[in-house]
This record gives C-alpha cells, structure tokens and sequence, in this order.
C-alpha cells in the first residue's frame, strides 16, 4: 500500500493521509466505541484524513492482510 | 535434562569433542501431538514458551503443548530490535518491568543457554528544552521506586558516551538524556531457542506447523481447541499470538481494546564497532530512532508504528525514511552507511499502551497480550507472572494492573497519556 485514491483529488501518496482509528465495535454503548475494536485480519473500517491534501475526512474500507482498499469515501456520504 | 540437549558446559564441549559428531542433538525435540493436555498455550513466541518453561518448572504441571502455527520464534521475538530496559513512568509498569530486566541479568544460567545479556545501557534523548522535565519526571519516578534512572547534561552525555559528540551542527541538538546503565541489549533469538530448549527438557510439548481454528465449549467452560491437526482436550487454555491477538477475539466473539499495527525495524552492513550504548531520540514532530550496534556489526534501528493498522509484516517508505533520518541527523558520520535489511511485525497495540494478562470469556481461558511495541523485553516477567495466573487462577499483584476490566473501570495505564490511540503521534 503506497497510495491511497482520495475522493476529491485522485491518486496520491500514503504519506498525505494519515489514519485516525478504526470504527468502533458494534453497539452505541461509549465504552466500546472509546476502547474496544473490532480488528479483523480481512476487513477494517476506519476513518482517515487526507490532512496534508484537500483536509476531507474519509471513511475506508481495507484489507488489513493484503493492503488493499477495497472502500475509499467522503465521511457521513454512504446511501 | 533429557537426551535430546545435553546440559551445556565446559565439560560437554571437551566430551562433544571426544565424541566426535552426533554429540549436538536438536534444541528441542519434534514431539507427537497428544489429544489432552493440563495446559495449552497457543503461540510458541517469547512469551508463550516462557510461560509454558515456568508452568513446568515453578508449578509441575506436567502435561503442556505449544501449539505454534509457523515456527518457534517467527513472530515478534525474532522481528524486534532486542531492547531491555525498565525506565517505565508507571507504578505498575516500572515495578514489572524492572522484574523482568532482573530475570534478564540471570536468564542464561537459568536457562543453560546464552542470552547474550548486554547491560550496554539504554539513552533516552531529550532534543529540545520541553523535553526535560518529562525526562526528570520519569527518572525520579523510576528513583524513588529504587531502579536506576540518571539524568545527564549534554557535556556529561559527550564525556560518557563520545560517540554522540557532534560532527556538525545538528538539526535538533541535544538537551539532555535520561541514561539507564542496566538496559541494554538481549539476542532476541536465543531467547526463543534457549526457553523452547528448556521448556522442552522439562517434558513440553512444542508442536510447529499447528494452527488453532477454534474452540470447544461446554456449558461455558473451554473444552479444547480445534486444530489442523485434529481436536486436542485441554483444561486450561493460553492464548498468547501477539499480532494476531485480534484473530483470538474473533475466534471467541469477544471484542478487544486491540488494534493490530506494524513497527518495523531495520539493520545496516555491518561496520566498525562506534556504538557503545542504545541511543533513543523522539524528534517532536518528524518522528523517533532507537539504534543500537550489533555484535556483528550492524546497526539495528527503529521508530514509530508504520501509522494504520496492518497484518501485512511490510513497513512502508516514509517510515523507513523517518527513522534513518533520524540516526544520520544523530550520528551523521553514517550518511554512507547502507541499510542491507528492514522487515516489520504485526503488534497488538492496546488502546492505553500497556499489555492485558487475564481470564477471557471464561473461566478457564487466558490471554496474554496487548504487548504493543514493548513485548519482548517483559519475556521473562510475563512468563513467570503468567504461568502464576494459569496454574492457580489468582493473577500475582505484579501483573494485577494488567487486568482487562481496567478499560470498564477506568484504571488505565497511559504511559504516555494521550488516549485512546495507539499511533496519535
């Protein structure tokens, strides 16, 4: 995995993302959603920034064992 | 000890001599998996091996397997930068870490076998005035709790230590250092080879190329585990798979305050010795190097978690950059050094940065994880500790703190208090 395709500015370098944390674990409770996690080796839910790009917040979709993404979208946009 | 590793001595060199070959037998032996076990422990890494060795010894549980997917010492044991020390912030750190670095000055005599303990030291580098008082926090800490901590100037730094004097100026210049003489470096890989030895003398069953798909529950008390290699029974059930500790809660449908990240390290040709401590220096803002000499020559470097969560056992680029970047801008004599290794390891990053020795789900099941980027220097503590929770189910106050309630209760151990977030730099 060496780059990531943002949304809005196409392909660009890893190093202008950076991840924030993966989706907490299912249930609202804030215990689970402060600590605990769901940490497959297929499949990963995360939040991410394109902080040194266009600064969007990103809702990602990868596979933890392979580094592919299979997800890559605007925060808050999934239908 | 049994026929398969003769007890390692003077006199075993000089009768292996006389012998001529065929004296050496393997370290361990390749046992027949059995279909009941006391113990199980799943995972033949530092810990898993060191735990089984003091279940045996300490305990005299006699029946125990190994059961390891890959190979014994594949893991982190033989992926990390083989760094000891015990300059914790916290009581419930400094005081089982400090356990550990003293099992450290002893473990080659208990073991018969040659660790490769090398108390050369370990120097935290401040590189800018702010950074002070978190140092002089943390060695009065460490002072008070009766573990050695010394905090330098830079010209006391330059004198003990004339490697780090500068050939130019530096990017960051150093403000001061936190040295602790008794850390130091341990060959990571004889401490897989000399606890699978000694755990296999004592009557462990160590078994590569098994791989644990499941396990067998009745009436909430584990059962056995399901393997490729067919059902084993077992009373008790250890699960220490570090990286792969998400897969464990997976497996138990029980959610973890784990996330699995990769920290990779990496090792230059080797060159004439000039480094006589391991240097530590976290540049605010770009990244962190710790970089030690190997005895062949090589230097040994590594820094931050790569940054995203990965199973992968690749680092990436910029990570790589970071750190040698950071030991060219500490000792820019390397500038023409090259780098002739990297490789990465899956690390089970807890959400306060401190590792979880507990029951899981039920009753008669143990994890022991949560080591982060630390695991390897703890082998001997966490064995010990561990083997004392599996065999009479009550955990010894060392490890007390390490319970999995504290993230329903609060008690966490930030080390570095920033939160939830295992790589919030």
């Amino acid at each position: 995995m060496t780059v990531l395709s943002c949304p809005f500015c196409g392909v660009r370098e890893l190093s202008e993302f950076e991840f924030h944390k993966t989706l907490p674990n299912a249930g609202d409770d804030p215990l689970s959603a402060t600590y605990f996690r769901i940490n497959r080796v297929d499949d990963s839910q995360e939040y991410w920034q394109h902080v040194r790009g266009c600064r969007a917040w990103l809702q990602v979709r990868r596979n933890p064992s392979t580094g592919q993404v299979l997800e890559m979208i605007l925060l808050g946009t999934r239908t | 000890m049994s026929l398969a590793s003769p007890h390692y001595s003077a006199w075993a060199l000089l009768r292996a001599r006389l012998a001529g070959s065929g004296y050496w037998k393997p370290l361990w032996t390749g046992r027949a998996l059995k279909n009941h076990y006391d113990v199980v422990i799943v995972g033949a890494g530092g810990h898993g091996l060191a735990t089984a060795y003091h279940l045996a010894r300490d305990h005299g549980i006699q029946r125990i397997a190994v059961l390891e997917k890959r190979l014994v010492g594949y893991g982190n044991v033989g992926r990390n930068t083989t760094i000891v020390r015990s300059n914790y912030l916290l009581p419930e750190n400094h005081y089982f870490y400090e356990d550990a670095l003293r099992r450290w000055g002893t473990l080659s005599r208990d073991l018969n076998y040659n660790v490769m303990y090398s108390p050369r030291g370990v120097v935290d580098l401040a590189v800018s005035d702010d950074e002070v008082p978190a140092l002089a926090r943390r060695g009065n800490a460490l002072r008070l709790a009766g573990i050695d901590a010394e905090l330098l100037d830079v010209a006391a730094l330059e004198r003990r230590y004339p490697e780090i004097a500068p050939r130019r100026a530096r990017r960051f210049p150093l403000a001061a250092a936190l040295v602790q003489a008794r850390g130091g470096t341990v060959r990571h890989d004889a401490v897989a080879w000399g606890y699978a030895r000694a755990a296999s003398a004592l009557g462990v069953d160590i078994i590569e190329d098994c791989e644990v798909t499941g396990v067998r529950v009745q009436a909430e008390v584990a059962q056995g585990v399901e393997t490729n290699r067919g059902y084993v029974r077992a009373e008790r059930i250890l699960f220490a798979t570090a990286g792969h500790t998400g897969m464990i809660g997976t497996l138990l449908g029980v959610p973890l305050p784990i996330e699995t990240h990769l920290l990779q390290a990496m090792v230059s040709e080797p060159i004439k010795p000039f480094l006589h401590t391991v240097m530590v220096s976290v540049f605010p803002g770009h990244g962190e190097t710790y970089i030690s000499q190997s005895d062949r020559g090589g230097l040994v470097m590594g820094g931050h978690l790569d940054g995203f969560p990965s199973y992968t056992r690749e680092g990436t680029w910029d990570r790589m950059q970071d750190v040698v970047e950071g030991a060219v801008d500490l000792f820019p004599q390397l500038g023409g050094v090259k780098i002739v290794r990297q490789w990465a390891g899956t690390n089970d990053m807890t959400m306060d940065g401190s590792p979880i020795i507990d029951r899981l789900r039920y009753n008669n099941v143990f994890l022991n994880a949560g080591w982060c980027y630390g695991g390897f220097k703890t082998i001997p503590a966490s064995g010990a500790a561990c083997a004392t929770l599996v065999a009479t189910g009550t955990a010894p106050d060392l490890i007390k703190g390490y319970a999995l309630s504290r993230f329903a209760s609060g008690h966490l151990l930030d080390e570095p208090g920033r939160g939830p977030f295992p790589v919030r730099l």
